[in-house]
């Protein structure tokens, strides 16, 4: 059973990989599922993909871009200036270290926060002539 | 009467010195870095700093010698104190210490420590360093991101730096790497452990941080 475009209406054969690169006429990427025998349903009843997508309860599949992997660069972006991944197992923002004294510490994966704040209330460091 | 000399001369500087310079001992976990700086101390001072050990991370607090002279073939001196500091690196995972026959517990301690340790070493290089020893493993690539990126902060404070290529005693050492890595600065090729080369270390150190 074929796809259809929901925006421009294009057809796509069921199964067909074409599909995953978004429409190829129209560049939409959602798709509906239709039955063979409701094929030209939206023509002859001049109906939208979209309405007719309620009516059959099929859901309108979208195609979602693949994320990039992009993990060490992210990693210096973030806030945090020591990253708990596991017990006993760091990540360390040197970058964000050499800034401040702030210590910003993200606990696993749902991006909970350690701010030490006792680190926060020190005076500024002493300006000091630097030697040459 | 060598000896007093250099005390004499120890006196002198104290005096006339407006202020020490704080070398940290800055590079990766396992480089080196408390090897080269027990023999300083123990070159100048007859004392050592701390422990060394295969395990990277063995030091995970900064260690300070202060009060350190260092006199060249010229009789130029310096005086200067010593940071020992904690391998810095980007990752710490306590499995690593697994391999070394550590038990978990003590491992997750230890990088626990460790992470401690890195962001004490930030510390330091942010408030209270004058000049940089920045040490490498010669056997090893230089081209680590870690590498690149401390040069890049040393660089951006304005610290003088210099640039040990540390176990040349190893039979695949292979300094010129390190040379060719980093040629906007002055890189010294020694063998902490046996020695060689540290003259050429120190002579280089009056020249930059004196």
């Amino acid at each position: 059973m074929p796809h259809k475009c929901t925006k421009c209406g294009r057809e796509y054969k069921d199964g067909s990989t074409e599909i995953l690169k978004g429409c190829a006429s129209c560049g939409n990427k959602k798709f509906l599922y239709v039955k063979e025998d409701q094929l030209n349903r939206d023509v002859l009843e001049e109906k939208t993909l979209q309405e007719i997508a309620v009516e059959s309860k099929e859901e309108v599949l979208e195609v979602i871009e693949p994320k990039k992997k992009t993990k060490e660069v992210e990693m210096y972006d973030r806030v945090e200036t020591i990253r708990i991944v596991s017990p006993g197992s760091y990540e360390l923002n040197l970058e964000k270290m050499a800034e401040s004294d702030e210590r910003i510490v993200s606990v696993g994966r749902e991006g909970s926060y350690i701010i030490d704040l006792m680190s926060m209330t020190k005076d500024e460091p002493k300006k000091k002539g630097r030697k040459k | 009467m060598g000896k007093m000399k250099k005390k004499f001369s120890g006196f002198v500087a104290r005096f006339f010195k407006k202020k020490r310079t704080r070398i940290g001992i800055y590079g990766p976990p396992n480089a080196g870095k408390t090897t080269l700086a027990n023999r300083i101390a123990r070159d100048w001072t007859g004392d050592a700093l701390g422990p060394v050990s295969e395990i990277p991370h063995e030091t995970r607090r900064a260690r300070k010698k202060e009060d350190i002279i260092i006199s060249g073939a010229n009789g130029s001196t310096v005086t200067i104190d010593i940071v020992d500091t904690p391998g810095v690196t980007t990752k710490v995972d306590y499995h690593e210490f697994l391999e070394f026959g550590m038990e978990k517990d003590e491992a997750i301690i230890r990088a626990r420590e460790a992470t401690e340790g890195v962001a004490e070493a930030m510390h330091w290089l942010r408030e209270d360093i004058n000049g940089v020893i920045y040490m490498l493993d010669s056997s090893l690539d230089p081209f680590m991101q870690v590498n690149i990126m401390m040069i890049g902060i040393i660089e951006a404070r304005n610290l003088p730096v210099i640039i040990v290529a540390n176990k040349i005693d190893l039979p695949d050492a292979a300094p010129g790497r390190i040379r060719s890595a980093f040629p906007q600065h002055p890189v010294v090729a020694i063998s902490g452990l046996d020695g060689r080369n540290v003259e050429d270390l120190y002579e280089t150190m009056l020249e930059y941080f004196g």
